[in-house]
């Protein structure tokens, strides 16, 4: 007799897992589920009551933030330190000073919800760098 | 035919919707009972008009914004 039968043992983790992969095919796929938070959390501002801190964001600069909302829903939107290009652009008189260099921007028409204001405050700014 | 996500900038929420070609962005806004918003690809990108077509202006499976009308300015600037 050439062949002798010594018994079995197991086979090593790593020839398993190449085995089991093969024989599984492609584990099924993960849903990512999609977050449906308002714009201005997806931002990360946070919220404190009625008053809302972040920072205006686009691809040329980001200035410091935060906007009061009233029990109406009318918000004020602040924006803290505007620089040349702000100051340059033709609505820079709709900045009001109010102290320590912060600045509250007048709205000609109001948003309906804070994500709206500050992407029209975004907006503003890169319009300030691109001209 | 298009998919687009819409997000709403208020609530978050976003809304999936399938375009065809020569889709306005008035025809979303509509379709998605959306009349006083505008549409954008983003805050540093401009707004649709509501008669612009948007399905050679959108990526298959793109996220876009829709948010309220806003304008910055008082009576002596806007």
């Amino acid at each position: 007799m050439r062949v002798k039968n010594l018994g079995s043992r197991p086979a090593p983790a790593s020839l398993l897992q190449l085995f089991g992969n093969v024989m599984r095919g492609q584990r099924p796929s993960t849903t990512v589920e999609r977050r449906q938070i308002p714009y201005w959390q997806e931002l990360g501002w946070r919220r404190n009551g009625n008053i809302y801190e972040g920072a205006y964001q686009t691809p040329y600069a980001a200035f410091q933030g935060w906007i009061e909302q009233e029990l109406s829903g009318r918000a004020s939107f602040y924006l803290y330190q505007p620089s040349d290009e702000i100051r340059r652009h033709s609505h820079w008189t709709c900045f009001q000073h109010r102290g320590n260099d912060w600045y509250l921007i007048h709205m000609a028409k109001e948003p309906r919800d804070v994500g709206s204001g500050i992407i029209t405050i975004e907006r503003l700014i890169t319009e300030a760098y691109q001209q | 035919m298009k998919k687009l996500s819409v997000v709403v900038a208020g609530t978050g929420q976003i809304r999936d919707i399938e375009i065809q070609p020569g889709t306005t962005a008035g025809d979303v806004l509509h379709q998605l009972t959306l009349q006083d918003y505008l549409l954008s690809k983003g805050p540093n990108e401009p707004f649709f008009a509501a008669a612009e077509s948007i399905y050679d202006k959108v990526k298959d499976g793109e996220k876009i914004f829709a948010s309220t009308k806003a304008e910055v300015g008082i009576a002596v600037c806007a």
